[in-house]
């Protein structure tokens, strides 16, 4: 699809199997939820271009597969991802106990300063909670993460999540932090941006090191 | 004598004076008795008898003539002798009758003189009264003469006036009855309004008449202008009405403004519908659709059209059972039943001509409509709910007239393609991200899946309640389409299910990135039923993914092997490779995608890793694994495109895939893939390794004989290790090397014709081996390198 942007940022979907990451991801893409769902095999894929503080920047989402087996598959699909939604299931206290794990994977396969959003999911179900917001809080708050409870059957703040971490990103561009020109940072420029940037630097941003082919 | 003459002259005198002879005669007696009295008076009174006697004595000659001349007589009485006494007594006797008489006429006079005298005041009375009622009556003939004439002028002027009255009256009802006209045109907007056409044309048809009866008049001009202009409204009006029946049709409205128009004396009269789908701007509009208002606005616009095909269709029934009622009640008429006939075929005709026309009409609108918004940003399920309206639509023209919707059909076509091809280019733009993500590590599943039971998960996906909004009678349709097509889906399973028990009996060995090609097929597969007019196009963009895949696995994993050289690839597989490189990937252009770099995770020069073997396998296998997916979906495939392009599918599939199916075999030895059994692994590995063996003692210029048993001894060695390792018995290739070894021992003689048996080492073994042989003569050498190389040759052409 030819939508134009200025930003392409590197998502990923993580958490244990069964917190509703592709739901989350079918929710924020279609504005539907996906009924009958299964399990994801391995990782899927989906992009949209949302406006973040008046740009244009179109999200590449990977929703990887939560179960164990499909571990070493979806492995690799973090590296360079310039944000996370680190997904658990507020009605799971098992999904909460993993977190540390997925933020440990995260971090060090995709990158250290990867921008993460933990993402309580499942809100709309408050009767069988088993994980309170303030405990998630804090959890976020001790590991440096953004937190966001959504429901992605209700669609409350799905879209949020999404748009939470890429203008965190964003600012982090703006401010320096982050350098889109790095390779592995998940950030790509847009079709016009990249243009004029590839006429400033006459090395391209995309090129990556040349593989064993 | 004196007194004689002066009585004559008086006399005459007397009758001289004419003018006023009363007057005078009256002075003259007056002035006579007054002389006679004298003489009375000088003589002696005479008593009254003797002045009898005196007047007796009077000649009676005197009383006679009124014009007696006494003189006359007097003196012709005198004798011829005059004697004077007598004269003087005659004279004497005269003079005393004279004064007698004298006497007498003033006693007379004065006796009669006052009666005179009053006679004379009545006289004069009466002078005077007949000079007044002379001028009475003057003055009335003044009088009657003035009232004559005034009379006549009026009563001529009451008649003018009131002929003019009887005209004005009857101006007055005129005016009246053009005043009621004009008030007339009030009422016949307002019956309009009401709709009843029959009773405005009918009031409007009859003020026309009554006003031609008052042409003469100027405002009625006017007013018939304006009659006629009327009627033209209400015409254009029943126009109006018989569009609206287009929208909406509602027979009794219909009937209404037909008989309307049977009243115009216009029974030919037809519905042009398709005049009254508006025309000018629509093509603007159309281009101004958003893509949010896009499908909205088409389900309004086919709505819309299906409103007025419906109404079409129900003028055209009302036709049929009017057509049949007024047939009956008109036989009799026979005249009138001709024309009423002719009319009616003429309206059947025009009716039946007009089906075809309005559907080509509607086709056009939504063709131009459709067409002019790029869809290719649209979300597949809506797109596809795009294509179902559009393909509902067809259905209806093929009922509605049998058409066969060429525009229609072919607008269809023109959007899937564009849709497609932008949804291809994305998905290929994602398989590149995934074949550069890929860890090529093995994905888990299920050791009977297939392509199928993940089309079976898109399907569960994909159309949850996408059409909530779809009108009743297009889901319905679209619930069927979909029914239908897992319904064959369900029998394809049932197939692979059996088949894939029988090839495969472990888990298939395929990568994430499998499993999205497989996905996105899924999804292509599921939209060629959509999109039957491009099945064709669809299935070579599925080609294109395959294609895509094979190359990027051979760029990742084939291309370094030390023995890619145009010998051990294969012809065919090297043209297939450079096909995809030119079709597909090549330079970066709009429908190109660059080629993948792989994932810098991969680490295919390490030792210690087995130079990726892991990833090899994996990568192969699930080649093989997409291959078979595909061989599977041949019959399937088949099916679902025109006879006439069955060409190219066949082409596909002997192209890249039947035949890259064997050359993956020639892969295998490029790239060790065995069958994710440890042993097949190992066949490979020994395969390989054993022509590193041979690669290696070729390598060597020279030879000793005591070198070339080392090299036994090595080899030996070699598997000794490998029969301790692995359980594969016999060695594979093992003869490969130990023929090559032992070749070294041969005869000459033996060794050419060994040379010549043994073309399965290069050129560079042959050479190497017989340079390497000591025992060897110069000229035998030379004979044998001479035999190699045109072995060579031959094997080259």
């Amino acid at each position: 699809m030819s939508e134009s942007y200025e930003f392409l940022f590197k998502f990923l979907v993580i958490g244990s199997a069964g917190s509703g990451k592709s739901c989350i991801l079918h929710q924020f893409i279609e504005n539907k939820f996906k009924q009958d769902s299964n399990h994801t095999i391995g990782v899927e894929f989906g992009s949209k271009v949302v406006n973040v503080g008046g740009k244009a920047v179109k999200l590449q989402i990977w929703d990887t597969a939560g179960q164990e087996r499909f571990r070493s598959v979806t492995r690799s699909y973090y590296r360079g991802a310039a944000g996370a939604l680190l997904v658990y299931d507020i009605t799971s206290r098992e999904t909460y106990n993993a977190l540390t794990n997925w933020l440990t994977d995260a971090r060090t396969l995709a990158s250290p300063n990867i921008v993460i959003v933990l993402v309580g999911n499942k809100k709309d179900l408050e009767a069988e909670r088993e994980v309170t917001f303030m405990e998630a809080s804090r959890f976020a708050q001790e590991n440096e993460l953004m937190f966001l409870e959504t429901s992605a059957l209700t669609g409350e703040n799905v879209e949020e999540t999404f748009l939470k971490c890429a203008r965190c990103i964003l600012t982090k561009i703006e401010a320096g932090e982050l350098d889109p020109e790095r390779m592995g940072s998940g950030i790509q420029y847009g079709d016009a941006l990249r243009r004029m940037h590839r006429q400033e630097k006459l090395q391209p941003q995309t090129t990556r090191p040349d593989c064993a082919c | 004598m004196a007194l004689k003459q002066k009585l004559k002259s008086l006399m005459g005198g007397k009758q001289d004076s004419l003018q006023s002879p009363l007057e005078e005669t009256t002075s003259d007696f007056l002035t006579v008795g007054a002389a006679v009295m004298k003489n009375k008076i000088e003589k002696k009174p005479v008593n009254p008898h003797e002045e009898q006697e005196i007047i007796d004595g009077i000649e009676d000659k005197y009383y006679n003539n009124e014009s007696f001349d006494t003189s006359l007589y007097e003196l012709q009485k005198l004798p011829e002798v005059l004697d004077l006494e007598k004269i003087a007594e005659d004279a004497a006797k005269l003079k005393t009758q004279l004064q007698a008489v004298s006497k007498r006429v003033s006693e007379l006079i004065l006796q009669n003189h006052p009666a005179y005298a009053a006679e004379l005041q009545r006289v004069m009375d009466l002078q005077r009264t007949l000079r007044s009622a002379g001028a009475v009556c003057q003055n009335g003939r003044r009088q009657l003469a003035h009232a004559r004439e005034s009379f006549t002028i009026a009563s001529l002027g009451l008649l003018a006036n009131y002929r003019k009255r009887q005209q004005l009256i009857g101006l007055l009802k005129s005016l009246r009855t053009i005043k009621t006209l004009q008030r007339t045109d009030l009422r016949l907007r307002e019956i309009m309004e009401e709709e009843d056409y029959c009773g405005a044309i009918q009031l409007c048809l009859e003020c026309q008449k009554a006003a031609s009866t008052f042409r003469h008049y100027k405002c009625i001009s006017e007013l018939s202008s304006k009659l006629q202009d009327t009627l033209e409204m209400i015409e254009e009006q029943l126009d109006v009405a018989l569009s609206k029946t287009c929208a909406g049709f509602d027979e009794a409205y219909y009937q209404k403004v037909q008989r309307a128009y049977r009243q115009l004396g216009k029974t030919q009269y037809m519905v042009f519908f398709g005049a009254n789908l508006q025309k000018r701007q629509y093509a603007d509009l159309c281009k101004n659709i958003t893509i949010e208002a896009f499908t909205p606005c088409l389900v309004d616009l086919c709505k819309a059209l299906w409103e007025i095909m419906k109404s079409y269709y129900k003028t055209i029934k009302w036709h049929e059972a009017h057509d049949q009622e007024s047939a009956n009640s008109e036989s009799e008429d026979a005249s009138d039943n001709i024309e009423a006939s002719f009319n009616r075929r003429y309206v059947n005709q025009k009716l039946e001509y007009g089906r075809g026309r309005i559907w080509q009409d509607v086709q056009q609108k939504v063709k131009m409509f459709v067409l002019a918004t790029d869809l290719s940003g649209f979300k597949l399920d809506d797109f596809i709910h795009v294509l179902d309206i559009i393909n509902r639509m067809i259905e209806i023209g093929e009922e509605f007239c049998g058409s066969k919707s060429e525009a229609l059909q072919d607008s269809l076509k023109q959007q899937s393609l564009n849709y497609f091809k932008t949804h291809h280019q994305s998905r290929l733009d994602e398989l590149r991200m995934f074949l550069e993500h890929e860890a090529w590590e093995l994905c888990p599943v299920k050791s009977n899946f297939n392509i199928l039971q993940l089309m079976d998960h898109e399907d569960g996906y994909g159309d949850s309640d996408s059409d909530s909004d779809v009108p009743d009678e297009l889901k319905k349709d679209y619930i069927d389409e979909l029914t239908g097509e897992a319904h064959s889906y369900k029998l394809g399973r049932k197939r692979s299910t059996a088949r894939s028990s029988r090839s495969h009996r472990q888990n298939p060995l395929i990568t994430n990135t499998t499993l999205n090609v497989l996905r996105v097929m899924g999804k292509y597969l599921q939209m060629i039923s959509f999109l039957k007019p491009i099945a064709f196009d669809v299935i070579s963009c599925m080609s294109q993914l395959f294609d895509y895949y094979l190359f990027t696995i051979y760029s990742f994993f084939g291309s370094d092997s030390p023995s890619s050289n145009d010998r051990t690839v294969n012809t065919r597989l090297y043209t297939t490779l450079q096909r995809i490189l030119d079709n597909l990937i090549a330079t970066p252009a709009a429908d190109k995608v660059p080629a993948a770099t792989m994932s810098p995770l991969i680490n295919l020069n390490s030792s210690s890793t087995l130079y990726g073997l892991a990833e090899r396998v994996v990568a192969t296998e699930s080649l093989m694994f997409l291959a078979k997916q595909l061989e599977y979906l041949h019959p399937y495939l088949e099916e679902l495109i025109p006879s006439n392009k069955k060409a190219f599918l066949n082409q596909f599939y002997s192209q890249s895939f039947m035949e890259f199916h064997k050359k993956l075999l020639e892969l295998d030895k490029r790239v060790p893939l065995p069958k994710a059994v440890t042993n097949l692994i190992w066949e490979q590995c020994i395969r390989h390794a054993n022509r590193m063996f041979v690669e290696g003692y070729a390598s060597s210029k020279k030879c000793s004989n005591e070198g070339r048993a080392l090299m036994q001894l090595d080899f030996q060695q070699f598997l000794t290790k490998v029969d301790q390792i692995a359980e594969i018995r016999p060695i594979p290739e093992r003869e490969y090397v130990e023929a090559y070894i032992k070749a070294y021992y041969l005869p000459e003689h033996e060794l050419e014709s060994w040379v010549h048996d043994h073309k399965e080492y290069s050129n560079k073994q042959l050479l190497a081996l017989v340079s390497s042989v000591g025992h060897l003569g110069r000229k035998s050498r030379q004979k044998l390198i001479s035999m190699v190389e045109e072995m060579d040759k031959g094997r080259r052409s």
